[in-house]
């Protein structure tokens, strides 16, 4: 009897005492999102073009637009780079305590990121609510119609959970991810160029250049054509020979039967000889790939079509890149790949490299390499790209690598808006300065511009340089003439390495390249997969009609060794400033 | 007494041969990247822990190994359950087609994996199981279940029908029987189809890594993110290969008996 009286009253009490603890609890959990900001700012993304206000004004905005979101689990998948490494275990875990939304950033190996991306375009099924994509694949995204364009989702469905300081136009890399029909497809998250690389202490001995100018009559600097670069290839590799007793190189590049021999051909190095039209970001209507396009629709690939890939010059410069890789680069380097001759040239015995990426400034600058100084400052040097002789002003000169946040229309609508919400704060103005510092691959025109990066400057050997310089949007991805991506990348490869293997000449290797190009669009006509755009093949005609009309694909030269050039590295930096004028 | 010293020899050498890749991958694993790349050296000349901390300390590297060692279990696990009664069923009876039926099972395993994949794929999500590590286990089911089957039909065979028949007599209820007489008598044959399955599993990269995203996806989909546009991280790869050589040494330290038993009985 007693014990039942009291019952009530100790409900009440416990009650009592629940509901205040559950007040309380609200309301802390009302401020541990903006604890959280205040603890990421403070202690995480610093410095940063904002002030420290401005920041948690930012990230207020993200707590609060990302309330109906919160307790949502979301996944996002990227290529393994410092840059996303910091995102996956730095900025997603920011992301999760200042929102909510809990994200994993997924990393794997760049070609199974597009594996998935290519089973979830093709079984329309999710897998990831958000991918980081090179923009490469934008020909592909805006033909096939399965990219939710974020121009489009920003004045749609995204409307409410668009960041009122994105800032869009402070991105470097929009033009790269907007597509002909004018939509912006993808939002740049990182980008790295692909530039030339040089021993910056050796071109500046006394000796080396003495012997350089009597040897070939020029003074030893920059190498502004294939001429020059050629020239000092030669003089390093055969005529100095050792430095300090090492044996040196003038050349690295490599040469094994592996998707990666693929990369540096549709990267670049038909573009820096010279094989396409003008125009910028890509070469129209001939592009770099050697893929005629006539009002967006890819017409061919072969010279006979009106193309240009297997045109003098991409035969020219396939033959050069075998006879210098055998002739200028070290022995071994025939049997490399990508990513086993990326640090080749950080063990101090290679002078120069022709195309190199960015992406291996951080892993160049550690201490202790025969490549820096004791201070830390790099022997070495970027610098813009020599060009081929076909190669002529108003054209792309080089790669670059922009990695970008696409989502997909087969991601469920409140999935992809969480992700949405991460993409545009792992590139806002709050936390990418500090992300640029890690990682090196700028993305806003603001970063580049800030404080932060001229005191970091002198440590990343001509980086900040170039890419303050309006020059480089000389250095461009794969555009947008390229119909699909993933089909016809994968064909490069194994037609180059049947000349590095020897088997077939260059005009033989690239007629069959461009044949089976062709051949691939021609099914992708003929399937009639794509939404706009799809290719329509011309009939083939002599090579001579399309040889002698206007642009690429170019005749072949007279003289493809025209004298070589060079510049002094300080002036070089000049000639940046100036491309803005040209 | 030469003649031995010499054949101890000879296989010395050979053992030392088979173990180099092994050995040099531990040695990568403790050596700095740079150490790597820049010369060539018998023995870590900077040992280092740094590759190991780097798989240990972030979770998203250790999952990979939970994820795979779960899946492996449970497939393991099914594929013992299912192919015991199965070879029992095709050693002691006879039924219409038994034989081809026999036959198309183990031709199941002729099937390269990846014709399997989309599939399966399709499969998988349309019924909610994608990205989950029961979906791994059922996928590698197909490729385990016939050689489990065919190795324990054998072994089965080869236990006299009278058995079964005494206990029958004896007052043995069949599952008493199949549980307290018949599996302790073809126990090696048991160890063996779980090294198999083991193995298998443990291995097999494609369909785990197809059938996964984030939550169920195995160690040697992680492993591809040494691999980057900013070259490869050796160091950190070598350490995730000696760590998934582990549980496999620990395997067959287990079953080793059963294993050599097996052999023995030659139906492996």
């Amino acid at each position: 009897m007693l014990k039942n009286k009291n019952t009530p009253q100790t409900l009440m009490l416990s009650a009592a005492v629940g509901l205040l603890s559950l007040g309380l609890s609200l309301q802390a959990s009302a401020d541990q999102y903006s604890d959280a900001a205040k603890k990421w700012v403070d202690n995480e993304f610093q410095p940063s073009t904002l002030t420290k206000e401005q920041q948690l004004k930012e990230m207020a905005w993200y707590t609060e637009a990302a309330k109906p979101f919160r307790g949502m689990e979301i996944n996002v998948v990227s290529e393994t780079l410092a840059t996303h490494e910091y995102e996956s275990n730095t900025l997603a875990k920011a992301f999760t305590e200042i929102t909510g939304i809990k994200v994993t950033h997924n990393l794997i190996q760049e070609g199974d990121v597009i594996e998935k991306l290519q089973t979830q375009m093709q079984s329309g099924r999710n897998i990831y609510d958000a991918y980081v994509n090179d923009s490469d694949l934008i020909g592909t995204h805006f033909r096939y119609g399965k990219v939710v364009p974020i121009s489009d989702m920003i004045k749609g469905d995204a409307k409410d959970v668009t960041s009122p300081t994105l800032d869009l136009d402070d991105f470097i890399g929009l033009e790269f991810t907007t597509a002909p029909d004018g939509k912006v497809y993808q939002l740049p998250d990182q980008q790295f160029a692909n530039l030339y690389w040089f021993r910056a202490d050796w071109f500046e001995r006394d000796d080396l250049k003495k012997k350089f100018k009597d040897i070939y009559g020029y003074e030893l600097g920059v190498p502004v054509n294939w001429s020059a670069y050629e020239d000092i290839a030669e003089f390093f590799s055969d005529k100095v020979k050792t430095i300090d007793g090492k044996r040196v190189y003038g050349h690295m590049d490599y040469g094994k039967k592996d998707p990666s021999l693929g990369w540096r051909f549709t990267d670049a190095w038909f573009s820096m000889a010279g094989e396409g039209d003008k125009g910028l970001p890509n070469g129209l209507p001939v592009d770099e790939w050697g893929i005629r396009v006539e009002d967006c629709h890819p017409v061919g690939s072969s010279v006979t079509r009106g193309g240009a890939v297997n045109g003098p010059a991409a035969v020219y410069a396939t033959r050069k890149y075998k006879e210098w890789l055998e002739k200028y680069a070290p022995p071994e380097a025939q049997g490399m790949t990508f990513s086993e001759a990326g640090p080749v040239p950080a063990q101090g015995n290679v002078a120069q490299q022709i195309f190199w990426y960015t992406a291996f400034t951080s892993s160049m600058t550690k201490d202790g390499l025969p490549v820096v100084n004791e201070d830390g400052t790099p022997k070495w040097r970027m610098a813009p790209s020599p060009h081929g002789p076909y190669w002529e002003k108003g054209m792309k000169l080089g790669y670059q690598d922009v990695g970008s946040w696409t989502f997909m229309k087969s991601t469920p609508e409140k999935r992809r808006l969480a992700a949405w919400l991460y993409a545009q704060f792992t590139t806002s103005k709050t936390v990418s300065l500090k992300k640029t510092l890690v990682g090196l691959t700028p993305i806003r025109e603001s970063d580049i511009n800030s404080e932060a990066m001229t005191e970091a400057a002198p440590k990343l050997g001509g980086l900040v340089e170039f890419y303050r310089s309006p020059a480089r949007v000389q250095w461009s991805p794969t555009g947008t003439n390229v119909p699909d991506y993933p089909k016809l990348a994968q064909l490069w490869w194994q037609y180059i390495s049947q000349v590095t293997s020897g088997e077939k000449t260059p005009q033989q290797a690239l007629d069959g390249l461009a044949e089976a190009q062709d051949n691939i669009m021609m099914r992708l006509e003929r399937a009639n997969v794509m939404a706009t755009c799809g290719p329509k093949l011309n009939e083939p005609r002599d090579a001579s009609y399309w040889l002698n009309q206007p642009g690429a694909p170019k005749p072949k030269l007279e003289n493809e060794k025209p004298k070589g050039e060079t510049v002094p590295y300080q002036e070089l930096l000049k000639s940046w400033e100036e491309a803005e004028k040209s | 007494m030469t003649h031995s010293k010499r054949r101890g020899f000879g296989i010395t050498f050979y053992i030392l041969l088979l173990l180099l890749p092994i050995y040099w991958l531990l040695n990568m694993s403790f050596k700095t990247n740079q150490e790597i790349l820049s010369s060539l050296t018998l023995w870590p000349q900077n040992f280092t822990f740094h590759n190991y901390a780097v798989i240990f300390t972030d979770p998203s590297w250790y999952d990979g190994y939970i994820n795979s060692m779960i899946y492996v279990s449970i497939n393991v696990v099914i594929t013992l359950l299912v192919s015991l009664p199965a070879a029992y069923a095709f050693s002691r009876y006879k039924f219409v087609g038994d034989k081809h039926l026999f036959f198309w099972l183990l031709s199941n395993r002729m099937a390269p994996p990846a014709v399997f994949l989309l599939p399966f794929f399709q499969l998988y999500s349309s019924i909610g199981l994608f990205d989950t590590h029961i979906a791994v286990a059922l996928a590698h089911c197909l490729f385990n279940v016939p050689l489990a089957v065919w190795i324990l039909e054998g072994f089965i065979s080869g236990v006299p029908r009278e058995y079964d028949e005494m206990a029958y007599i004896d007052g043995y209820s069949f599952p008493r029987f199949f549980i307290k007489i018949f599996i302790p008598m073809i126990r090696s044959g048991i160890g063996v189809s779980a090294f198999f399955a083991f193995m298998f599993s443990w291995v097999e990269l494609l369909l785990a890594r197809t059938l996964t995203s984030v939550d169920a996806q195995p160690i040697g989909a992680i492993m591809t993110r040494t691999v980057g546009a900013s070259g490869i991280d050796w160091g950190v790869l070598a350490a995730a290969g000696v760590l998934t050589i582990i549980p496999g040494l620990l395997v067959v330290w287990f079953v080793r008996n059963h294993v050599a038993t097996g052999f023995a009985l030659g139906r492996v």
